[in-house]
């Protein structure tokens, strides 16, 4: 390579650079990552602190539709990485497919989170019913956002299907099927 | 490397299915939070290593986003068991 292809691809970000997508977006998924963790710290530390309580309200989730999520998240993250591999070697319109097919999944994700919420909202439980709800609500409902977000996201980079910013995209799409993975048993199963 | 892909997601499956069934297995609270929370940290990992891509990235930064996961995890289990504990 030489000196004028190296300047060139010097953007200024670094060692960010050598991570896939857009170094910005790496930004943005450290800064998510810290507050996600430091939001599940905080929900141990509570439950520590009240556990009968929280036992309580664990009682009244619905584990086994978590449970499908969980399934559905990482099938629709698999989809996106294959959509990605699809990308980097050119093929736009497989690429497309794949992402498509995430973006469905991550749909279904919203929907049965939504049905899970109606049903708890059925059984009189609300933001205020007890601490444990509240963080509940507030960190699943904070996730629930941001898979909104990456469908939007993906449906942008979907259009041009090109490496970088599909990469971009499924970079996002993965950490939100992340921070779902260690959100699940810490909110529903840990006792 | 499709195939590591697919062998990943394969792995993800098993494992959400197996964290759903642990707790009715394992009616001793410190040892179901620390298998389901082993699972969480290997689908971690695997999430980080083949979804994100980040085994070919330089170490620091596979290191610092397996790292988040191994805390979160930890955190979570060490909480659980000064309940069971106390």
């Amino acid at each position: 390579m030489s000196a004028a292809d190296c300047e060139q691809r010097e953007t200024g970000w670094g060692i960010l650079e050598d991570l896939p997508g857009d170094p910005m977006m790496w930004v943005l998924i450290f800064s998510e990552l810290a507050v996600f963790g430091l939001c599940l710290g905080a929900f141990s530390v509570a439950r520590a602190i009240h556990p009968v309580m929280f036992a309580s309200g664990q009682a009244a989730l619905d584990s086994h539709l978590a449970g499908i999520n969980t399934v559905v998240l990482v099938t629709s993250g698999w989809l996106a990485a294959r959509g990605t591999r699809a990308a980097r070697a050119g093929e736009r319109a497989a690429s497309r497919r794949w992402l498509c097919g995430a973006m469905a999944l991550g749909a279904a994700f919203v929907a049965v989170k939504l049905f899970e919420y109606a049903g708890e909202i059925g059984q009189g439980i609300g933001l205020e019913t007890s601490p444990f709800f509240t963080l509940y609500f507030l960190l699943t409902g904070f996730h629930l956002l941001h898979v909104c977000l990456g469908i939007i996201i993906l449906a942008v980079v979907i259009r041009r299907a090109e490496a970088v910013g599909v990469e971009t995209g499924t970079a996002f799409w993965h950490m939100v099927d992340l921070v779902w993975i260690v959100m699940f048993p810490i909110l529903y199963l840990v006792r | 490397m499709m195939a590591r892909l697919d062998a990943t997601w394969l792995l993800l499956i098993g494992l959400a299915i197996a964290t759903v069934v642990v707790p009715s297995l394992l009616p001793r609270a410190l040892l179901a939070n620390a298998v389901l929370l082993a699972f969480a940290a290997v689908k971690g990992r695997r999430i980080v290593l083949d979804y994100l891509d980040l085994r070919a990235a330089p170490a620091v930064w596979r290191g610092l986003v397996s790292t988040w996961v191994l805390v979160v995890v930890l955190f979570a289990w060490l909480a659980s068991a000064v309940i069971a504990l106390i």
